[in-house]
Formats: C-alpha cells, structure tokens, sequence
C-alpha cells in the first residue's frame, strides 16, 4: 500500500468523535430552542448561553473534526501533531458544557469553560499554522487558512476577557468586546472557513470543473479586510468604522454568493440528494439573511434583526455543515473500513451507507422550522417560533439517528 | 511476446469503481492511455474528476492492483495527469445520463 494515502488521513477512530458529539450539541441546541421566546436582547445570558452551545458545541465541533480530515486534503502535506485532536475534543466539549452552564446558571463557571475552550482553539489554531508552514502551496485558499486561524485567535482571546469581564473577574466594557468577538468568530472564522471549503467541496461533489476563481478571490480580500475593520472599529467604538466594515463584507458575501452561482452553472451531478438540497437552501438562506440585514438599516427594527441572525445562524451555517455531513461521513466510514476490501470483495456505495428516506424526513423537519422559526421571530409570535422549533428538533433527532448509525455502519 | 493490449488493461481497470459517484474509471473516462512495452511493462496514464480528490494516492493503487492481477504483466506504473483536465465529456453515455450532464 502506498504510505502517502493513509499516512495523510487521521483516523477514524480520531475523527468521528468530533461528527458523533457535534450532532449530539446540535439536538440539545434545538431542543433547547423550544425553551425560548421570539423576543430578545442579545445581552440576555440565556441568549449567549444557547449561541455558545450551538456555536461551541455543534459548529466547531463539527469544523474541527471536518478540517482535521481536510487540511491534509487541501495542503498536500500531513498533521505536524494531528494526536493534539485527541486533546483538542474534550477540552471544547467539556469547555462548551461549562460556559452554557455559566451563561444560564452559574456565572463563576464562565471563566473555567472560557479556559477550556481557549486552550482548545489555541491548540488547533498553532497546529493548523504549524501545519501551514510545512506546505510548499501558497494559494489564496490557504492564505485565507492562515488569516481565519488568525481571526480564531482575536475571538477567543476577546472572548476568555469577556468571560472574565461577566464573573466579575476583569472591569472591561463588555458590549464593545462583544461586537469584536463576534465578528472574530462568525466573520473572521465561522465565515470564511465556510468560503474556503465551498470552493473545495462544492465542486468535488458537483462535479463542477474548469470555472474562473476571480470572483472568490476578490471575496476573500473583502472579508478578511471587512472583518479587521470591524474588529478594530468596535474595540475604538468607531461606528462609522463598524458600518463600512460591514458593507466591505457584505460585499465581500455578493462575490462569494457569484462564485458559488459560477459553479452550479458548471455544475455536472444534476441529482438533487440531500447534500444539494441542503447547500441550495442554505444559500436562499443566506439571501434571505443578507436581505432581512440590509432591512433592518432602514427600518432599524429588532426582530428583523433577529430573523437575520437566525436565517445566518440556522438556514446558511447549520445546512451547509448538516448537508456536508452526509459526503464527509460516509466517505471517512468507508475510507477506514472498505477501502482495503476494494478488489477483494463487493464494498458499498457512499450513498449507500445513510437512509434517503430518514435524510429526506431530517431535511424536511429542518426546513420547516427553520422557516416558521424565522418567521416567528420576525413577526414575535410565540407559538409560530415555538413550531419552528419542534420542527428543528424533530429534524435534529433524525440527524442524531443517521449519523449514529453511519458511524457504525460496517463495524 | 506479449499478450496484454490496451483493450485488456482497460478491462481490468473497469474493476475500479468511485465510491462516490459508482461508476468505474474507464466509463468516467478517466483513463487517458495504457502503454504496453515489448516486455510487457504497462504504463497508465490516468487521471482524477478534482485535484482535491482525499482517495488520489488510494485509486492510483487499486489501479495498479487491477492491472498487476493481468497474466504475464511485467512492472506496472501509474502516472497521474491534470493535463488535460477531465470533463464530463470524456464519459460514457450511460454515466452522462446518469449524472445528468
């Protein structure tokens, strides 16, 4: 056997934990929802405890787990220390438990979870950069590797001062901090992760080839510059400062969306599974965010603020990690447990290794909420949210299902 | 004298299928050419749907394996290209219909 093919890839066995938890914070992140009212302040600790759990517990988890199978992929070169995953996975699990429980019960645990997460994300962004270093590709793409790792480091260390701030640890103005650390994380990497694996997963799996790359080139350039301006502007309270970093990347966000029109035009697998029909609802999501955000500089009303977050949060973010669960996972399941049969014996498909029909209910149930929730949040009706909301936790649940069973699939 | 063509090399590599789309690598036109010297040495030229391809070192191997198992096949060897690139339309009818392209 070749040494590159297996010496590249982490193991299974590293790997899957970070997808198995992921979906399991995902279900307790929609269940929790059922407990929340449609009206809000973003400074309610019960508010930023649920976005730590969704945020913390399900989407990093889940990038984590993806970029430690990834970044060998798209660097040609292996892990410097890919054992530091072993580490990284119950200090961000354990970390995530313990901010939610500070955010909603006990405030002096904040400053120990933010600890554990902080040395978590400081583990992985030192990896990925060590890892970095030893490529030999300078692109654009791993560039932007460099500087999300980068925008990870400001969030999480504006954030541990946060949490330092809220015990009562640190006299800091929270809000300005607040405005940084967000933009750090869902901006600077949350974002632009997400672009950067766009262009390397979407036409892996479409099958799209040959297309210009200006457009997300330019996209990137925008979003990193948009997402220091903010960065910067809300630590001086600039906000003249804060608005044009935003429309930087809002701009940053049309070439992105072009990009990604680009390819599906390029487009070769017309079949609609449940990875395209996850990506194609969470870019009419992400429409939608951009539209309800730009709304809400002219009417400057809360809850369509709130309904934009929550097509960013829920609609973009979570269906293009759910949808990509279904390529990533069974091709992990398959590479560790039939690729060596391949020539020996029938091995399966990876289409093969999920339930459509149990996919279909969970991409339904999703879909569902997700629009009734943002619908409720926009017009505050409470029973049109909480809807939202079981629909989201019923579509979470046959998530939580399929992924168990997929990471079983052949043991 | 040699017995191995390019027909029979291209039938043993049709074994190999993509797990991810299920067809094999002939019929995705994926194999470019298969030189067979006088001693029976092949050398296949091939390459992949995407550059970022994560089983790329793993079907170069099992492309070799099928060719290896051919009777009287010398030194096999593999050779990747990106030139020129593939395209849906260097597939067979039937994958281009199955995929919709």
């Amino acid at each position: 056997m070749n040494p590159i093919s297996r010496d590249f890839a982490p193991p299974l066995s590293l790997i899957a934990p970070f997808f198995k938890y992921g979906v399991l914070f995902y279900l307790l992140a929609m269940g929790a929802l059922l407990f929340f009212e449609p009206t809000f302040s973003y400074a309610q600790m019960d508010i930023a405890g649920w976005v730590h759990l969704f945020l913390l517990g399900y989407v990093m988890m889940i990038i984590f787990g993806a970029m430690a199978q990834l970044i060998p992929v798209v660097l040609e070169v292996g892990h410097v220390v890919v054992d530091v995953y072993y580490v990284i996975l119950p200090l961000l699990g354990f970390g995530a438990v313990m901010m939610v429980i500070g955010f909603w019960l006990m405030p002096a645990l904040l400053p120990y979870g933010g600890l554990l997460v902080l040395v978590a994300m400081l583990i992985f962004a030192f990896e990925n950069i060590a890892t970095l270093k030893k490529t030999e590709i300078r692109t654009l793409t791993v560039k932007t590797v460099a500087w999300s790792n980068g925008y990870l480091l400001l969030g999480i260390l504006t954030g541990f001062v946060i949490a330092l701030g809220l015990s009562g640890d640190l006299g800091i103005n929270v809000s300005l901090m607040l405005k940084a650390h967000v933009y750090a994380v869902l901006g600077g990497y949350v974002v632009l992760t997400i672009m950067g694996l766009s262009l390397i997963l979407i036409p892996m799996f479409s099958l799209a080839h040959g297309f210009d790359e200006k457009a997300i080139h330019i996209a990137f350039r925008l979003v990193i510059t948009g997402v220091g301006i903010v960065f910067m502007a809300a630590l001086i309270s600039q906000e003249w400062l804060m608005m044009f970093g935003y429309a930087v990347n809002t701009l940053g966000i049309f070439f992105y969306m072009w990009q990604m029109y680009i390819i599906a035009k390029l487009t070769v697998r017309k079949e609609l599974d449940v990875w395209a029909k996850s990506i194609i609802f969470a870019f009419v999501s992400l429409i939608l965010a951009i539209a309800l955000g730009l709304l809400y500089f002219v009417i400057n009303s809360e809850s369509i603020l709130h309904a934009s977050v929550w097509f960013l949060l829920l609609g973009f973010i979570s269906s293009f990690i759910t949808g990509h669960l279904y390529k990533i996972v069974p091709f992990l399941v398959w590479f560790e447990r039939f690729a060596p049969l391949v020539g020996k014996e029938k091995v399966p498909m990876l289409h093969e290794m999920y339930s459509k029909e149990g996919a279909s209910m969970m991409f339904g149930f999703s879909v569902a909420g997700v629009i009734l929730g943002g619908v409720g949040l926009l017009f505050e009706s409470d029973i049109v949210f909480k809807a939202g909301a079981s629909f989201l936790f019923a579509g979470a649940l046959f998530l939580y299902i399929i992924m168990k069973k997929m990471l079983a699939y052949g043991e | 004298m040699c017995n191995i063509t390019k027909e029979t090399t291209f039938d043993a590599i049709s074994t190999v299928i993509d797990p991810e789309v299920g067809f094999n690598l002939v019929e995705m036109g994926l194999i470019y050419d298969a030189i067979i010297d006088e001693a029976c040495n092949v050398h296949v030229i091939m390459t992949l749907s995407t550059q970022g391809c994560p089983l790329h070192q793993m079907i170069k191997q099992w492309v070799q394996e099928a060719v290896e198992k051919l009777d009287g096949v010398g030194s096999v060897e593999v050779e990747v290209v990106w030139e020129p690139a593939w395209n849906i339309s260097m597939a067979d009818e039937n994958v281009k219909k199955a995929l919709g392209g």
